[in-house]
């Protein structure tokens, strides 16, 4: 046999495979860190879409003007009885959804279920889930007991787990972890018990902890400044400026929760939005939304990043909705206040101090015969993400307006709750805040107690989503007007907006079901001739 | 000046209220008839709701039941997990669900005989959501319920709590001038008339949750007056009934038989009459001794 004729067939038969095989190779795989600076448009790579957490696509095929004709495109079925609130990831075109215990893998084309993985020990407390995170091959999992699962990107199949807090102690996690570089940023939950406010940074490749940031460092440590107060969980994914190098994230309340006695003095750094190097876990800065917090206003509300002019010039700024009821627009190199107004019902403050946070009233701290104290303790906002429209200038958010009745007395104790509340009365409205001067340029009525539904905007002006009677809606970013919409069930999530195959898909959840929205096929495509 | 703004927009609007959707419902399940108003938030404060308040006793357990210390045991994981951010994860409540141990539902429980049908069922418009637990897991959550009781019945003292005592803080009579006057509560109610006898019915916080918002929190006994709609169509055709549900596409009224049917929003000039509204209104403008004083006098109508 003639090895070199042999040679040569071979080649010619391998020649095609080889290239076949190389081209696949050539095909993205997995999650590069470096995109994450500016997603493709086929991509919503993490929590908010990018590190801005502006939620605001530049994708323009859904306008005003034809949005009224979007159909459903496919529709996913956890066949869960609890709804979705987590914003799904999407990473070459698959989309990563959770909910407590429970990621899915899905096909963003059609929905089709590629893998699903099930966390075997449900421990802790189960109230929902945020999302996942993908870096690399590699998707992560926070659970209810505070373990971060590393999954194989390709089929679900654990990797490692590693737990980051003791749920024994009342920690629990909810957490959709922020991916910065090569940490990734994973947040807890945990104001039943007297915990320190705690955040972690573990090595994505491994799960081995890089940092440890307290924003209550633990009583008897030579940082605690909080007075006494333990609590602050920084509960929310935050964001991130790549150029100052800078994580922002908001901390939650203080505990004891209703007991402000034990606990004299401002009580840093909870209820504050914060500014930490993520390479060190060191603070840059901080700004205290609720100085002496005593009705659970956290400050875990979205830090939303945006360059922008500001009274002519132009400047970083963060900008967040608290869930105190005031709006804070900061200057995101330093933490100085540009602006703070409120944006729902709030009668908690004595004025504004100099550095720009509200001066709590003591008149209003819970009190044994009762205070009756705007808003109540879900806030003039919560955990629903907003969105910031560049065009309009407009800060979009689901507000309500609302009022508890507050009670302490000594017998209440110094531990956890320490104190009873009860909500009165509350109304939801999806507000957009005019964020040059604080003011509401309109607001549309959310049908309910309020909304379970965060925002998303988009370049060509619509506003999309959900109120609190199950329906999904598009509205006129400009005006607020209602252009679109449809009865989903509960609409519980974030949307998102990606493009793939020339076409925009717009995807919300509905109780435990996905919908992808997109327009009818003729509109997508030129019709044949 | 925003604020009463925003009051304006809700009356202008005449919206009812749906019960707040914080905790989904699983599925697309029509909301609640006749629940104006309730707003629990993403709560976890302490609290006791619809219930005996809590310086009433609790209710005796009709069948006293005694379960193995390990199914108990079983069961406080599985309720801490499951139950506990609402319930609280000692059953004794938080701020989106009742103290169990002060349950009538628990008392009356018998091995899990009410409770499992309404885990699985969920309360959806109370904000619970049905719950596919297996029923081994069940048992031991109903062993860990029943255990607590026993165990919360004997505390004295010291319980999360908010006593008569100690709401008495107001002036009955500037209460009642409050009533007449700034308040307004007199356009609605009298001393002799709906309200004669509501301090013998309602006690405490109760009373005041019900003062603050009827058919809110101090939940039991008599339904606040249900909300009314003058629904005039693109026909000319006008039809009222009492407001079933309502969003910002469609109305749905029931008729006095109890029939009820569905309008498109679209082209009808819809007029809502809400009682609740009237409520609404006042609580900016409430101080927090005007809300005492007006709850001394409502005290004093036995």
């Amino acid at each position: 046999m003639n090895l070199r004729r042999l040679t040569f067939r071979s080649f010619l038969v391998v020649l095609p495979l080889a290239a076949g095989t190389l081209l696949v190779a050539q095909a993205p795989r997995g999650l590069d860190p470096a995109m994450m600076l500016k997603p493709p448009a086929d991509m919503w790579p993490t929590y908010h879409g990018d590190y801005t957490g502006q939620r605001h696509s530049r994708l323009a095929q859904i306008t005003p003007d034809n949005v009224h004709q979007l159909t459903v495109a496919w529709t996913f079925q956890s066949g869960s009885a609890a709804g979705i609130k987590a914003t799904p990831i999407l990473v070459d075109g698959v989309m990563y959804v959770t909910m407590p215990d429970n990621i899915w893998a899905i096909d963003a084309r059609n929905g089709r279920q590629l893998w699903k993985y099930t966390y075997p020990t449900p421990q802790g407390f189960h109230i929902g889930h945020r999302g996942a995170a993908v870096y690399k091959d590699t998707v992560y999992l926070t659970t209810p007991d505070t373990h971060l699962i590393a999954l194989d990107i390709r089929d679900g199949k654990v990797k490692w787990d590693v737990p980051f807090a003791d749920w024994r102690k009342g920690f629990w996690s909810t957490n959709a972890p922020l991916l910065i570089k090569n940490h990734l940023i994973v947040g807890m939950s945990g104001d039943f018990d007297n915990l320190p406010g705690t955040l972690k940074s573990v090595d994505p490749e491994t799960g081995k902890l890089q940092w440890v940031f307290y924003s209550t460092p633990p009583p008897g440590t030579p940082d605690s400044i909080s007075g006494g107060a333990t609590g602050g969980q920084m509960w929310n994914t935050g964001t991130y400026d790549p150029e100052l190098n800078l994580l922002y994230v908001g901390t939650g309340n203080p505990t004891p929760v209703l007991n402000g006695p034990a606990r004299p003095g401002d009580n840093k750094w909870v209820c504050s939005i914060l500014a930490i190097d993520p390479d060190t876990g060191k603070l840059a800065w901080g700004f205290q939304a609720s100085p002496h917090d005593t009705h659970d206003w956290d400050a875990s509300e979205v830090p939303v990043l945006v360059d922008a002019p500001f009274n002519g010039a132009p400047r970083k700024m963060l900008m967040q909705a608290s869930r105190n009821g005031y709006f804070f627009v900061l200057d995101r190199t330093n933490g100085k206040n540009l602006l703070t107004k409120p944006f729902a019902a709030a009668n908690w403050t004595k004025g504004i101090s100099e550095n720009g946070s509200p001066i709590p009233d003591p008149a209003q701290e819970p009190a044994r015969d009762g205070r009756l104290v705007a808003p109540d303790e879900g806030g003039g906002t919560n955990y629903r993400s907003p969105s910031f429209d560049r065009r309009t200038g407009l800060f979009i958010v689901s507000a309500r307006d609302s009022w508890g009745i507050w009670f302490f007395k000594p017998e209440h104790g110094a531990y956890g709750w320490a104190g009873a509340d009860y909500g009165v009365y509350g109304k939801g409205l999806l507000r957009a805040i005019d964020y040059q001067t604080g003011k509401i340029k309109w607001e549309h009525d959310l049908m309910g107690g309020g909304g379970g539904a965060g925002v998303l905007t988009t370049d060509t002006g619509i506003t999309f989503s959900g109120d609190a009677a199950n329906s999904v809606f598009a509205l006129r970013t400009s005006d607020g007007a209602t252009l679109w919409h449809a009865s989903i069930g509960n609409v519980g999530n974030g949307p998102i907006t990606y493009e793939l195959d020339g076409k925009q898909y717009m995807v919300v959840a509905g109780g435990g079901v996905l919908y992808a929205w997109t327009l009818p096929e003729r509109l997508v495509t030129a019709p044949p001739r | 000046m925003r604020l009463s703004l925003s009051i304006a927009f809700l009356l202008l609007t005449s919206a009812i209220v749906l019960p707040y959707a914080q905790q989904p419902p699983a599925q697309q399940q029509p909301p609640p008839a006749q629940q104006p108003a309730p707003t629990p938030p993403a709560g976890r404060g302490r609290a006791t709701q619809g219930n005996p308040t809590a310086a009433q006793k609790p209710p005796a357990t009709v069948t006293p039941q005694a379960y193995p210390p390990e199914l108990v045991q079983q069961g406080q994981v599985l309720f801490a997990s499951f139950c506990g951010f609402c319930h609280g994860r000692d059953t004794m409540g938080g701020e989106t669900g009742p103290d169990l141990t002060r349950s009538l539902l628990v008392a009356e429980d018998v091995r899990g005989d009410k409770i499992i049908p309404l885990v699985h069922a969920g309360r959806v418009d109370k904000g619970m959501p049905p719950q596919n637990i297996p029923d081994p897991d069940l048992a031991a959550i109903v062993a860990f319920i029943h255990d607590s009781k026993t165990k919360a019945d004997s505390l004295e003292g010291n319980r999360r709590t908010v006593d008569p005592s100690d709401l008495a803080t107001g002036n009955a009579q500037a209460g009642q001038q409050f009533f007449n006057g700034a308040g307004g509560c007199a356009k609605c109610h009298s001393p002799t008339g709906d309200l004669a006898g509501i301090a013998s019915r309602y006690q405490g916080l109760q009373l005041l949750q019900r003062m603050l918002m009827p058919g809110g929190r101090g939940r039991g006994g008599v339904a606040p007056r249900p909300a009314t709609a003058t629904i005039k169509l693109p026909s000319g055709q006008t039809v009222t009934g009492r407001v079933t549900y309502r969003d910002e596409f469609t109305i749905s009224v029931a008729d006095s038989d109890g029939y009820t049917r569905s309008y498109s929003a679209r082209g009808a000039t819809i007029t809502v009459d809400n009682p609740i509204e009237g409520h609404a209104a006042l609580l900016p403008k409430y101080t927090n001794d005007d809300m005492h004083n007006v709850l001394a006098y409502l005290q004093t109508l036995k």
